[in-house]
Parts: C-alpha cells; structure tokens; sequence
C-alpha cells in the first residue's frame, strides 16, 4: 500500500514542512488510482464519523475527535498527492498528540512506523506493547485470513495495537486514512462488534453508496446483471483491447438490499474496497436469502452434477466430489463457514440464482434455495431434491415463480455487451479486407460465385434473399520503397530498416538457359520431364484464365497490352503442343507425353477453351489420331473423360470437312476403330462426331458433307465396325445422342438399322 | 442482427451452451459468454464430461477461460437426452473408470514397447508432438 510505504520516507517531524508545499499540487496518478473515491468521497466526514463510534467503544475522551477532524480539513484536502496525505495528516497531528498524549509520541510513531513496514514488524520493536500482539493476532487471524491483503492485517495489527493502549488519543486513529480505519474496524471484540459493525456498515455503505438498486426488485429478480450501473472507470489506452466494459466484470448488479448480510465480501466494486465487511455466518436457515448468500451456502453442499452448476468454492476434485455426493438440503452451516473463509478469499462471482434456460426440464422448482441451477437436472433428480427440502422444513419458502418466467430469462445473458460483439466483428471484417481478393483468396471468391450464381438459379422464384457478407473494399496503394540514399556515401547503406534490410550476400539469380535445362532433365525421370512440361504449361494456362479478370481490373491504358499478352500466351501454349513444322498438326509425341500424366489431361481440358478455332481442332485431331494409345495409358486414371466436354464444344464449332476429317483420323489406323469402341471416351467420341454430322445433315440441305464420299463411307465404315463388333466389346458411352438412329437409317437397310438399335442402346445404365 | 453472414463466426453463439473440445481431449460443456478475435473463449457454468466406454460422468468446474489455440472444435449444445445409449455415472465412479482405462493403456503400450525393444526396433516417441 503506497501509504505505508511513504510512511518510511517522509514521517519525521523534521520534513512536514517540506510536504506541506506538495498539497496543492493535483496529482493525477491519485485520481487514476483512487478514481472518483478519492476526490469525490468526503473522506473526512466519514472519518470524523468513525472517529466517534470509536470513542464510543473505548469510552475515549470525545473532545480531542472533534478538534482533531477539525484539524483534518485543512490537511487533507482534496488536492492531495496520494503518497502524501497521510503523512502530512499525521505529521501535522502529532505536535497534537504531543500535547495531548504527552510523551509516547516517539514510541507510538515508531511503532506506526514498523509496524507498517512487514520488513521490520517481524522483526519487532522491544517494546512492553509487544506482548499484546501475538494473543491479538492469533484471536484475530481467522477473521482476517479473509479480508484481502496483508496491508490490511498490518493495519489492523498496528490498529490493534493502538487500540489497545489504554486511552490513546483518537488523533492516532485519525492519522489513519479512511481505508485503514474501515479496515482496522473488523471485529475487535466478537460481542461490541455485532453492533457496532452493523452500524458501520450501514454508515460506510450510505456513504460510499452502492449501485443503484431499485427497491422494487424482489430479491429473486434481482440478479439482472443486463442492468447494471456501471461505476466510472478509466479506459484503457491499449490500442486492440476491448472497450472498457462500462462495468468491470466484477461488480455486482444492483440487486436490492434486503439485509447487511448480504454484504458479504463476495462482490467488491471497482472502486471501493469493501473489506470492512466482516465475515458472517449467515443465520440459520435465514427466512429471506439473498441470492449470492443462497448459492454460496447451498452450493457447497450441492449433491447433484448439475449442468451447468453453480461452482462450489475452489475445492479439489475429490473433495468437491464428496461434498456433491453428500445429501443435499444440508444447509447447515457446517460446511458452509469453512467454505466461505476458507475459499473465498477475494470474491465469488457470479452465482446466478437460476441456470440459462436451455429448454424445458421437468417440473417447476418451487423452492428456491436450488433454483439457481437445477433447470436442466433431470426431472426425477429434481423432485428428489425437492423432496428433500420438504423434509427439511423448508416449506416456507417464497416459490411462486412460474416457469415460464424463469426459463425465458438468462441473468447473465449480455455478459458481452454489444459494442464488444461489434469490436469483434469488425476486427473479423479488417481481417478480411484486401487490396486484392483474388490473389489474397482466390478460392473463396471463387466459391462464393458459383455459390450466388446456384443462389440465383434456385431461388428465382422464391423472393428472399440470403444475407451477403460484404467486405470492405480496399483500394490497392502503391508503395514502392525507396531506401534513403544519401547523396555521395561510398559504399552501401549501414541503416537497415524492416523495409530495407541489409543484404548479407550478395547472391545473384542464374536462370538456367534451355539448353541446360534440356541436358539435365535428361537426367531426370522421364516422367518428371513431362510433369515438368505440364507444369509450365500450367502457369501459362492459368495467366490466360485469368485473363479476363484481370483484364476488368486493368486501366483502359493498359489493356491492350494485356490483350497481346493474352494471345501471346495462348500461342506459346498451341506451340508447345504443335508439330515442329506444321502449324496445323499437333505433335504426337508431344500430344502423348502431356497426355500420359493425368495433370496432362486435365490441362489439355482447361486448354482447349482457350484455344483458337483451327488450333482447337487440330488439337482434337491429335487425340482421335493417338486415341488407342491414350486409351492404354488411360487405364489406370480413367479421366480421358474430362474431355468430353471441351472436345464436344469443339466439334460443335467445326466445319464439315475437318469432321470429316477428324472422323478419318479416329479410323485411321487398321484396327483401330474397334480398339476405339472399346473405350469408354473414344465411343463418346464417335458418337458425338456422328452426331455432330447427322445434325448438320438434317439442318442445313446445303453442307458440304455429301460433296465427297468420304462422309458416307466412313459412316460406312463405322456401321459395319459396330455389328461387327460383339456387344462385350462395345463399351457404354457417357451418352448417347439421340440421331444417330436416323443417321444410320440413312445408309443402312431395316435389319441392320435393328442390330445397329440394339448396339447403341448399350449405355452405362444397361451395363 | 446478423453478424457476418457467411462467415464462421462465433458471435452469434454467445449465451448459448456449447460443447468444446480442446486439444489436450478434454470435453467441457458450458455457456458461452464471450469471445475475442482469437477465439478465446469464456465459458460459464461449465461442466467437464468425461466419457469412458458407455458412461460417462460431469464434474462441474465453474468459469472457464480457455484460449483460443486449444480448442479443437465447439459446438451448440441442444440438450437432447442421450440417456438411450450413454449411462451417466456419479464422478468418483468415473474417475475411477479413466484410471483404470489410462492404466490398461500404459500397460499396452508398455508391452508393445517392450517387444519392439525385443525384436531390434525403435519407436521414436512422440514426445514433441501435441497429445492427441
């Protein structure tokens, strides 16, 4: 405690005239410490006050109390720097006390002295007094082990001990500060201080004044915590803190006060220490308990495992385990004193009379020693307890609350009020802002499209709409740093800065030419190439994806270069796949290696889209050519059919002769056409080619697909390859396009048409 | 009001009980009161659970305050009776089950430690790894 400590510095008589220039000074940090109390309490009433009642127990001579609270006011006003007024109180009076006490001043002021400082007072002075103290402190321990703080068994020691010296001049109390006296006020002797005690307190609590709480409250409501008023507090300057909770999670709420036993130490306020509350033993079987009194006695004997339960006192697990098993309905006051001074220590928050309402649970409690937390026991287990406490006579007990009443109402709902949720949330939401969403989450935005496009298609008819999470939109700022330079300096720069650190090494980036690459990979296994093919392709593909997102993004200025570099990319990757030669031919050996991985696929896939007409085409052409080989190396996969889609798209877009062509192609080979049938994608395949050809027939009289024979006859060809070819052999199709019947009506007679029927209607189904 | 729709956030779940699992396998049920940006939680009234086979046993604990990186998982609890399949049991009764299966464990695991040893091996133990 400061006062004490500055007792050692600054009390000697010699210096008080040296404190007393300090006393106009405002002293910021007393108000921060001691808050409103210290300015706004008038701290000296409230002594003069105690003052009296002390004389009173000690029949005291009640003339020096008032000369002496008169000589208080002019020292301690208000101004006071909070290390001084004590001293500059105490020096100022003891030229007082000389005069009155005449002669023990230097004992009793050493004494103050060392008996604050816990240094020496083990130590301990020699002194005749001395052997007061161990027979005072040893009564008096039980009752202080509660009071918190060892400042407080100091005080009250040392208060002892002046108390205990015959007619001690009050002025020596007075030297004390309010807190001490209030502290020092336990119970000296256990019989005056019943009386006085309640005195005090109600004196003390008028005073100080606690929390609003409107009368009207019933005790059982009153533990509302979502009302409560909150004492000023200072706020934290702490930049990421929550905002100072108008009330500090330990004040109690207002509650009305129906008895001073309620005053427990259980709920000390932010600002006021209330540890003149001496520790009570509640009456027994008190008619009208308040809550925290309730739960603090029957939670200790509590036997059920409630959920949630109120928590006993800090017990260990054994022994709380007994205490649970144990029977209830014991109020008793055996286990509950040892409990209260033993655990209680500083406060136990928080014992809300009824548990949160988390649905219906049995029937309605009517007594209310257990209806703190027994809402959700189970029913049986409750009227067990009720039983209980019918046998103990508690039948008297104001009970009527209904049910509905009590469920619908959480006392400690709003812990968190609602600026604290909107702090929270809006650090989530700062968390989610960004310059630019689809680098920083690529995925999610992604997702979160196709998720509104779903929205929109499934809820057209329906006209709600889902609230949407918008996220700040940050604009992108450039910063490009430049690290100071100074004009002329030799060498580099010493300074180095989080945005500038200093190069240790001076490490240079070799790209490896080509050619090297080439001769290592050679190294390399052969698989790892390919990989290493795809892979580059892969950054190519996605820059050309991301094409058209970028290209909404970018300034009008910029866009035409990004649109070169759109085609450029998309050319680099048609190269990549081309003939060296050819322009119009896709390497089969390229086009087999990339296809041989299944990254390979799944690239070619997402390629294909991109991919100018005719290159789109002779991409296609390359597989139908390569088909039976890729079928092989497929086996193991199975994703040759992730083309299906890109190589249907492009079908649709081709003209008649490259179908033809590309029809040419899949037949190419001897043997080939049926090793064709047996795959799963080269007959999706073939049917979406002959397909394509029977709608162009059928719609346009004029294509040029009939110009040449080749058409027919390859169509030819196909029909007799599928009767041919056993049912066994002929895999399902992905799908089955619905003319190919009439094509085939074209060419071939009623029989065959029938076999051929039978043939395509083989789909995955069948199988 | 709606706090950040389509996100995970665990604001709306204040006042509500939820049942958390934390990393070091305990279960503790309770209410929950408030959050921070970490998802520390401050749980209020809350329950340990502990289950053991087909019981399983609560052991009030009182006001949680748990950090937020040692949570696993939490979600509401909606109190439906679970007393079909889950016996509850009284808290020694327990407790004395969890000894005894953490008994039989370290007595497995000492075996197969021990015939590993045996045959030449080593297991290397998973001394910095997180528990469970």
């Amino acid at each position: 405690m400061f006062r004490f400590q500055s007792f050692d510095d600054d009390c000697t008589l010699e210096e008080e005239e040296g404190l007393v220039e300090e006393e106009d000074e405002i002293d910021q940090f007393n108000d921060d410490t001691f808050g409103a109390g210290a300015i706004d309490d008038d701290w000296q009433e409230e002594h003069a006050r105690l003052a009296e009642l002390d004389e009173l127990v000690r029949d005291g001579p009640p003339g020096p109390a008032d000369a002496s609270s008169g000589d208080l006011t002019p020292a301690g006003s208000n101004a006071n720097p909070s290390a001084l007024p004590p001293p500059s109180s105490s020096s100022r009076l003891y030229p007082d006390i000389d005069e009155r006490a005449g002669g023990d001043l230097a004992e009793s002021l050493t004494r103050l002295i060392l008996g604050s400082d816990p240094a020496i007072a083990g130590v301990g002075t020699a002194s005749s007094d001395r052997s007061h103290f161990p027979p005072k402190l040893s009564s008096q321990a039980p009752h202080l082990s509660a009071l918190s703080g060892q400042s407080l068994m100091r005080s009250y020691q040392h208060h002892q001990h002046l108390l205990h010296r015959g007619p001690a001049p009050l002025s020596q109390i007075n030297s004390h500060s309010i807190w001490e006296n209030s502290m020092g006020f336990g119970p000296v002797n256990s019989g005056l201080v019943n009386q006085k005690e309640d005195k005090t307190l109600m004196s003390i609590i008028k005073e100080v004044g606690l929390p609003n709480r409107p009368p009207t409250l019933s005790r059982e409501e009153g533990r509302d915590l979502s009302e409560r008023v909150p004492p000023p507090r200072s706020s934290s300057p702490v930049i990421g803190s929550p905002p100072v909770r108008a009330v500090p999670i330990g004040t109690p709420p207002k509650q009305p006060m129906s008895q001073v036993l309620n005053q427990q130490n259980n709920h000390p306020s932010a600002i006021h220490v209330r540890a003149s509350v001496p520790l009570r033993y509640p009456p027994p079987f008190p008619e009208r308990l308040s809550p925290n009194n309730l739960l603090s006695i029957a939670n200790s004997p509590l036997s059920h495992p409630p959920f949630p339960a109120g928590v006993g006192p800090v017990l260990s697990q054994i022994q709380r385990a007994q205490l649970l098993n144990s029977q209830v309905g014991q109020f008793q006051r055996g286990p509950a004193p040892p409990l209260l001074q033993g655990g209680v220590g500083g406060f136990r928050p928080f014992f809300g009379q009824s548990g949160p309402r988390m649905g219906p649970h049995g029937p309605p409690l009517g007594h209310t020693p257990i209806r703190h937390n027994t809402t959700h026991l189970h029913p049986q287990h409750r009227r067990m307890l009720n039983q209980r406490m019918q046998n103990r006579g508690s039948g008297d007990h104001v009970g009527g609350r209904g049910v509905g009443d009590r469920k619908n109402r959480d006392p400690y709902s709003n812990l968190m009020t609602q600026r604290e949720k909107e702090w929270v949330a809006r650090i989530q939401m700062m968390q989610l802002q960004s310059t630019d969403p689809y680098l920083d989450d690529y995925y999610y935005q992604n997702y979160y499209e196709k998720m509104e496009k779903r929205q929109e298609r499934d809820r057209d008819n329906r006209k709600e709409h889902t609230t949407k999470l918008i996220t700040p939109q940050v604009a992108k700022l450039e910063h490009t740093y430049r690290p100071v330079q100074f004009a002329g300096s030799l060498g580099k720069l010493t300074v180095s800065s989080v945005n500038n650190p200093r190069k240790m090494i001076d490490a240079v980036v070799t790209t490896r030419s080509d050619d090297e690459e080439k001769r290592e990979k050679q190294v390399w296994n052969k698989r790892r190439q390919i990989l290493y093919t795809v892979e580059k392709m892969y950054s190519l593909l996605l820059e050309v994806q991301d094409f058209e997102k970028k290209f909404l993004q970018t300034p009008e200025h910029q866009r035409d270069a990004l649109l070169e570099q759109h085609k450029t990319h998309t050319l680099q990757l048609y190269n990549s796949l081309r003939e060296k030669e050819w322009d119009d031919r896709v390497s089969d050996e390229q086009c087999l290696m990339i296809m041989s991985v299944r990254k390979g696929k799944r690239l070619i896939s997402r390629l294909l889209p991109f991919l100018p007409q005719p290159q789109a085409a002779a991409v296609v052409m390359g597989i139908a050519r390569n088909l039976p080989a890729l079928a092989k190396k497929d086996k193991q996969d199975q994703v040759l059919c992730w083309l299906v889609e890109p190589v249907t798209a492009v079908i649709q877009s081709m003209s008649s002769t490259s179908l033809t062509d590309l029809l040419q192609e899949l037949q190419g080979r001897e043997g080939q056409l049926p090793l064709v049938l047996q795959n799963k994608f080269g007959v999706t395949l073939l049917y979406l080619i002959l397909s394509e050809g029977e709608r162009m027939q059928s719609s346009d009289p004029n294509c040029q697909l009939m110009d040449d024979n080749r058409w027919t006859e390859l169509v030819f060809s196909v029909t007799r390859e599928l009767l041919k070819v056993p049912s066994s052999a002929l895999s399902s199709p992905l799908f089955t396009p619905p003319n190919l019947v009439s094509l085939f009506s074209r060419y071939v007679d009623r029989q065959r048409l029938e076999l051929l029927q039978e043939k395509l209607q083989i789909t995955s189904l069948s199988r | 009001m709606n706090y950040m729709p389509g996100t995970a956030s665990l604001i709306e779940d204040i006042d509500k009980k939820h049942l958390v699992l934390l990393r070091d396998g305990r279960t503790l049920i309770g209410i929950l009161r408030s959050i921070d940006q970490f998802a520390n939680l401050v749980l209020h009234q809350t329950v340990e659970r502990i289950h053991v086979g087909k019981k399983f046993g609560d052991i009030p604990r009182g006001i949680f305050v748990v950090r937020g990186e040692n949570v696993v998982l939490l979600g509401e609890d909606l109190d439906k009776e679970c007393d079909q399949i889950l016996q509850r049991v009284s808290i020694e009764e327990i407790l004395e089950e969890q000894r005894t299966e953490q008994q039989a464990k370290q007595e497995s695991e000492r075996l197969k430690l021990q015939a590993v040893k045996e045959r030449g091996l080593s297991i290397p133990k998973a001394d910095t790894l997180d528990d469970f």
